[in-house]
């Protein structure tokens, strides 16, 4: 062929084409988008209401840090009203909206964890991390994509019927809500109540809000459990169990997984209907928020809380809900980070590898010293009681790796 | 004006499609269906699966009380068994039928089974109607999710955890993603809604609407009440079956908590919303229903930018806002969308000699 002036601009211009046209479609974006699904209403709303300004404290803090090795994250939230179809339709929206720039998701119910799990596959995977401690989640063989903030459900029923064991108890009952929350840990706390000799005289559904709490409390008495431990509430139903059960006169020891430790209920109840609550106990993977002394990283939100929610009642306070989306979300951005800094694509399957080897990372003080992902689920945390007078859960264990 | 509406034979004024407005509707909608496959993007074929599979249990629901005139708060419990029954069977069948041609097997299956239980539901329709009945039928949900739910069926139903599905395989084509079962949800509730407008022109279809209108009268022009409301029960639980089946080919799992009471009262208010009684009716409710909340979150995420902060106030205002859309369109139109429609469309065939 013979070269003259325009053969050779056209033979340029398209070898230019060419080679650059991988470059631009594996170009980095511009930011990083990090989609979630809150319960903002429906039966969990005060928590997904409590949970929502602290996106973006973390989108301000994230990005004061440099987002991902310099390019910025943006959230993206919407409500799924606790249904997790609702949660799947967001998270494929925020797919089909956000494309590739989306490197992330923030699930909000084990329900929706279990409907989305198997969707991750191919483009359709991202790193997703959620509120849920439901055990099925923590198998990276099957779920490698999803992730734990803490230890699961069925963890921290063995630890409670552990403690249940070491008091001399010799019967427990079991009260749920009837959500995929509520059951999670039910079978294997059975095998576990078993194995310690503890039986288990009661297994009591009921409903997640606006319980008929006078039939359960009578169940409860019939059974004549000496503790019962109660899954699957966040706002209600458990302090109005454990209200009833003291107004029957039960004597029974009331425990509560993570989601039933949140002290603004405590409170709220203690000085609605008095001290019933005393001595109530529970799992809490973290540190309470007011526990800031070897917390530099409770120190930096105190300190962008005060400056971000100031007048309200998130400038001094941050709830056990709202620390266990920040501890997921600060899961996520440390894989996004390492990934970066090992120089590796943020692809789903880098990032996913990166955040199952996470070992001995020092997280700021969410929890009593370093920890690593084991299964995808960090197996660490304490049992706090609450003390009526003070208004604080005081820990009564020494921090416990399972 | 009013023209190209002529009938030159009985067999002419028989047909499904009577007339060119309805062939043009229905050619038109087959080709929109056919781009929509080939140019949406994942968010829009997502949402019109899930308008797919709702649409083909409400026609189901449609047969059922805008035909036949009997109420059910139960139907969600009939697109869990044919959600569940497909799953089973896909499992059972693993290994003894080809994998190609398991669906052939399982989906008259499921939809089988649905129907058989949809006669077991029906039979306190012989001795209540209206809202008793409507009570009797409630009671279908609470007594399926709660076997479903069981330990003793968990090893097949997956219990309260759920259960993984199965991707339909067509002959060896396996809709794995969103867009191949658009295909296949969007064929079936077509053929769904073709076959309910065949229906209702038939002597099965005539007798369900004679004994809506008076059920004493039906009797006395000779039609069993016995066979014909059970025959409604079945057809319409049969629907739900299959629709159910499309839930389990379209999600990867299925948890017995989506197809809870909730559910049940989704597909009547659709009804109500598009139309009962209506071929058209369940589309326009499906299409409320279901994109309305859409389109408010959409356009609420446009002016928020997904900020969690006005998050937080935009959700409740959005339910509110849907709610009070439901309580316009009913006010405006108790009979229903399909009804406004009808008057739009009257308007324009008899423009510019009548208006409405």
């Amino acid at each position: 062929m013979k070269l003259n002036r325009r053969s050779f601009l056209a033979t340029s211009a398209a070898a230019t084409a060419v080679m650059g046209t991988p470059m631009i479609l594996k170009a980095q974006p511009a930011e990083y988008v990090l989609g979630a699904s809150l319960p903002l209403t429906g039966p969990f709303a005060t928590a997904g209401q409590l949970v929502a300004p602290v996106f973006a404290l973390a989108a301000k803090l994230f990005n004061d840090e440099g987002g991902v090795a310099g390019t910025p994250i943006r959230f993206v939230t919407e409500d799924s009203g606790y249904i997790p179809q609702n949660a799947l339709a967001n998270y494929q929206r925020a797919l089909a909206t956000e494309g590739d720039a989306m490197i992330g998701y923030f699930a909000d119910s084990t329900g929706a964890m279990k409907l989305i799990a198997p969707e991750l596959k191919g483009a359709n995977a991202r790193i997703m991390g959620s509120t849920s401690f439901a055990s099925e989640l923590a198998n990276p063989a099957t779920n490698p994509y999803q992730y734990l903030s803490g230890p699961t459900y069925q963890s921290q029923f063995d630890i409670l019927l552990q403690k249940i064991k070491d008091v001399g108890g010799t019967t427990v009952a079991f009260i749920y809500s009837n959500t995929e929350f509520g059951r999670d840990p039910l079978e294997h706390g059975r095998a576990t109540a078993e194995r310690l000799g503890i039986k288990v005289v009661l297994e009591e559904e009921t409903k997640a809000q606006g319980a008929d709490i006078p039939t359960h409390v009578t169940k409860l008495a019939q059974s004549g459990a000496e503790h019962c431990i109660l899954q699957g509430y966040v706002t209600g139903v458990w302090p109005q169990l454990i209200g009833g059960a003291r107004q029957f006169g039960l004597p029974t020891k009331f425990y509560g997984t993570f989601w039933g430790m949140e002290k603004i209920i405590a409170d709220r109840i203690t000085a609605e209907a008095g001290p019933f609550l005393e001595g109530y106990e529970g799992i809490m993977p973290y540190r309470y928020f007011w526990d800031q002394a070897d917390a530099p990283r409770y120190q930096k939100y105190a300190e962008y809380s005060k400056a971000m929610f100031a007048g309200t009642p998130l400038e001094n306070y941050m709830s056990t809900w709202a620390l266990q989306t920040m501890c997921g979300l600060e899961i996520a951005m440390k894989a996004f980070r390492d990934t970066a800094e090992k120089g590796l694509e943020l692809t789903p399957d880098n990032i996913a590898e990166t955040l199952a080897g996470i070992s001995d990372w020092d997280t700021g003080g969410f929890f009593g010293g370093p920890v690593s992902m084991v299964n995808n689920a960090i197996g660490t945390g304490r049992v706090y009681a609450y003390d009526t007078a003070s208004g604080l859960f005081n820990p009564t264990s020494d921090w416990f790796t399972v | 004006m009013i023209n190209g509406n002529l009938k030159a034979s009985y067999a002419a004024d028989e047909r499904v499609l009577n007339n060119t407005y309805k062939q043009t509707f229905v050619y038109g909608m087959m080709l929109a269906l056919a781009l929509f496959a080939g140019f949406a993007n994942d968010y829009m074929i997502l949402i019109a699966c899930k308008m797919g599979i709702l649409l083909i249990a409400v026609v189901g629901v449609n047969i059922l009380t805008g035909y036949t005139g009997l109420v059910s708060l139960g139907h969600g419990a009939f697109v869990a068994i044919g959600a569940y029954s497909v799953t089973m069977l896909e499992n059972g069948l693993t290994g003894i039928v080809p994998e190609s041609l398991t669906i052939f097997v399982v989906l008259p299956l499921a939809v089988a089974i649905t129907a058989v239980v949809g006669v077991f539901v029906g039979l306190p329709s012989l001795r209540v109607k209206g809202l008793y009945l409507a009570v009797a039928t409630l009671a279908a949900n609470f007594i399926v999710i709660f076997l479903i739910e069981q330990d003793a069926f968990a090893p097949w139903t997956g219990g309260v955890v759920g259960i993984n599905t199965h991707d339909a395989n067509i002959l060896g084509w396996v809709l794995d993603t969103n867009r191949e079962m658009f295909v296949l949800i969007a064929v079936v509730a077509f053929v769904s809604l073709l076959a309910a407008q065949n229906l209702i022109r038939t002597r099965v279809g005539r007798a369900f609407i004679a004994i809506r209108d008076r059920d004493y009268s039906a009797e006395i022009l000779g039609i069993s009440l016995l066979r014909y409301k059970l025959t409604s029960f079945a057809l319409s639980a049969a629907y739900c079956g299959l629709a159910g089946a499309m839930f389990a080919y379209f999600y990867s799992r299925i948890l017995p908590e989506q197809f809870e009471l909730d559910l049940s009262l989704e597909l009547v208010a659709a009804l109500i919303v598009g139309g009962m009684g209506r071929t058209m009716g369940p589309v326009f409710g499906v299409m409320i229903i279901v994109m309305m909340p859409e389109v408010i979150k959409v356009f609420a995420a446009y002016f928020t930018g997904g900020d969690a902060a006005s998050a937080r106030y935009i959700a409740p205002l959005q339910e509110i806002a849907f709610g009070l859309l439901l309580v316009f369109f009913l006010l405006k139109e108790p009979l229903g969308i399909n009804h406004i429609t009808d008057r739009i469309l009257r308007a324009a065939n008899r423009w510019p000699f009548a208006r409405g």
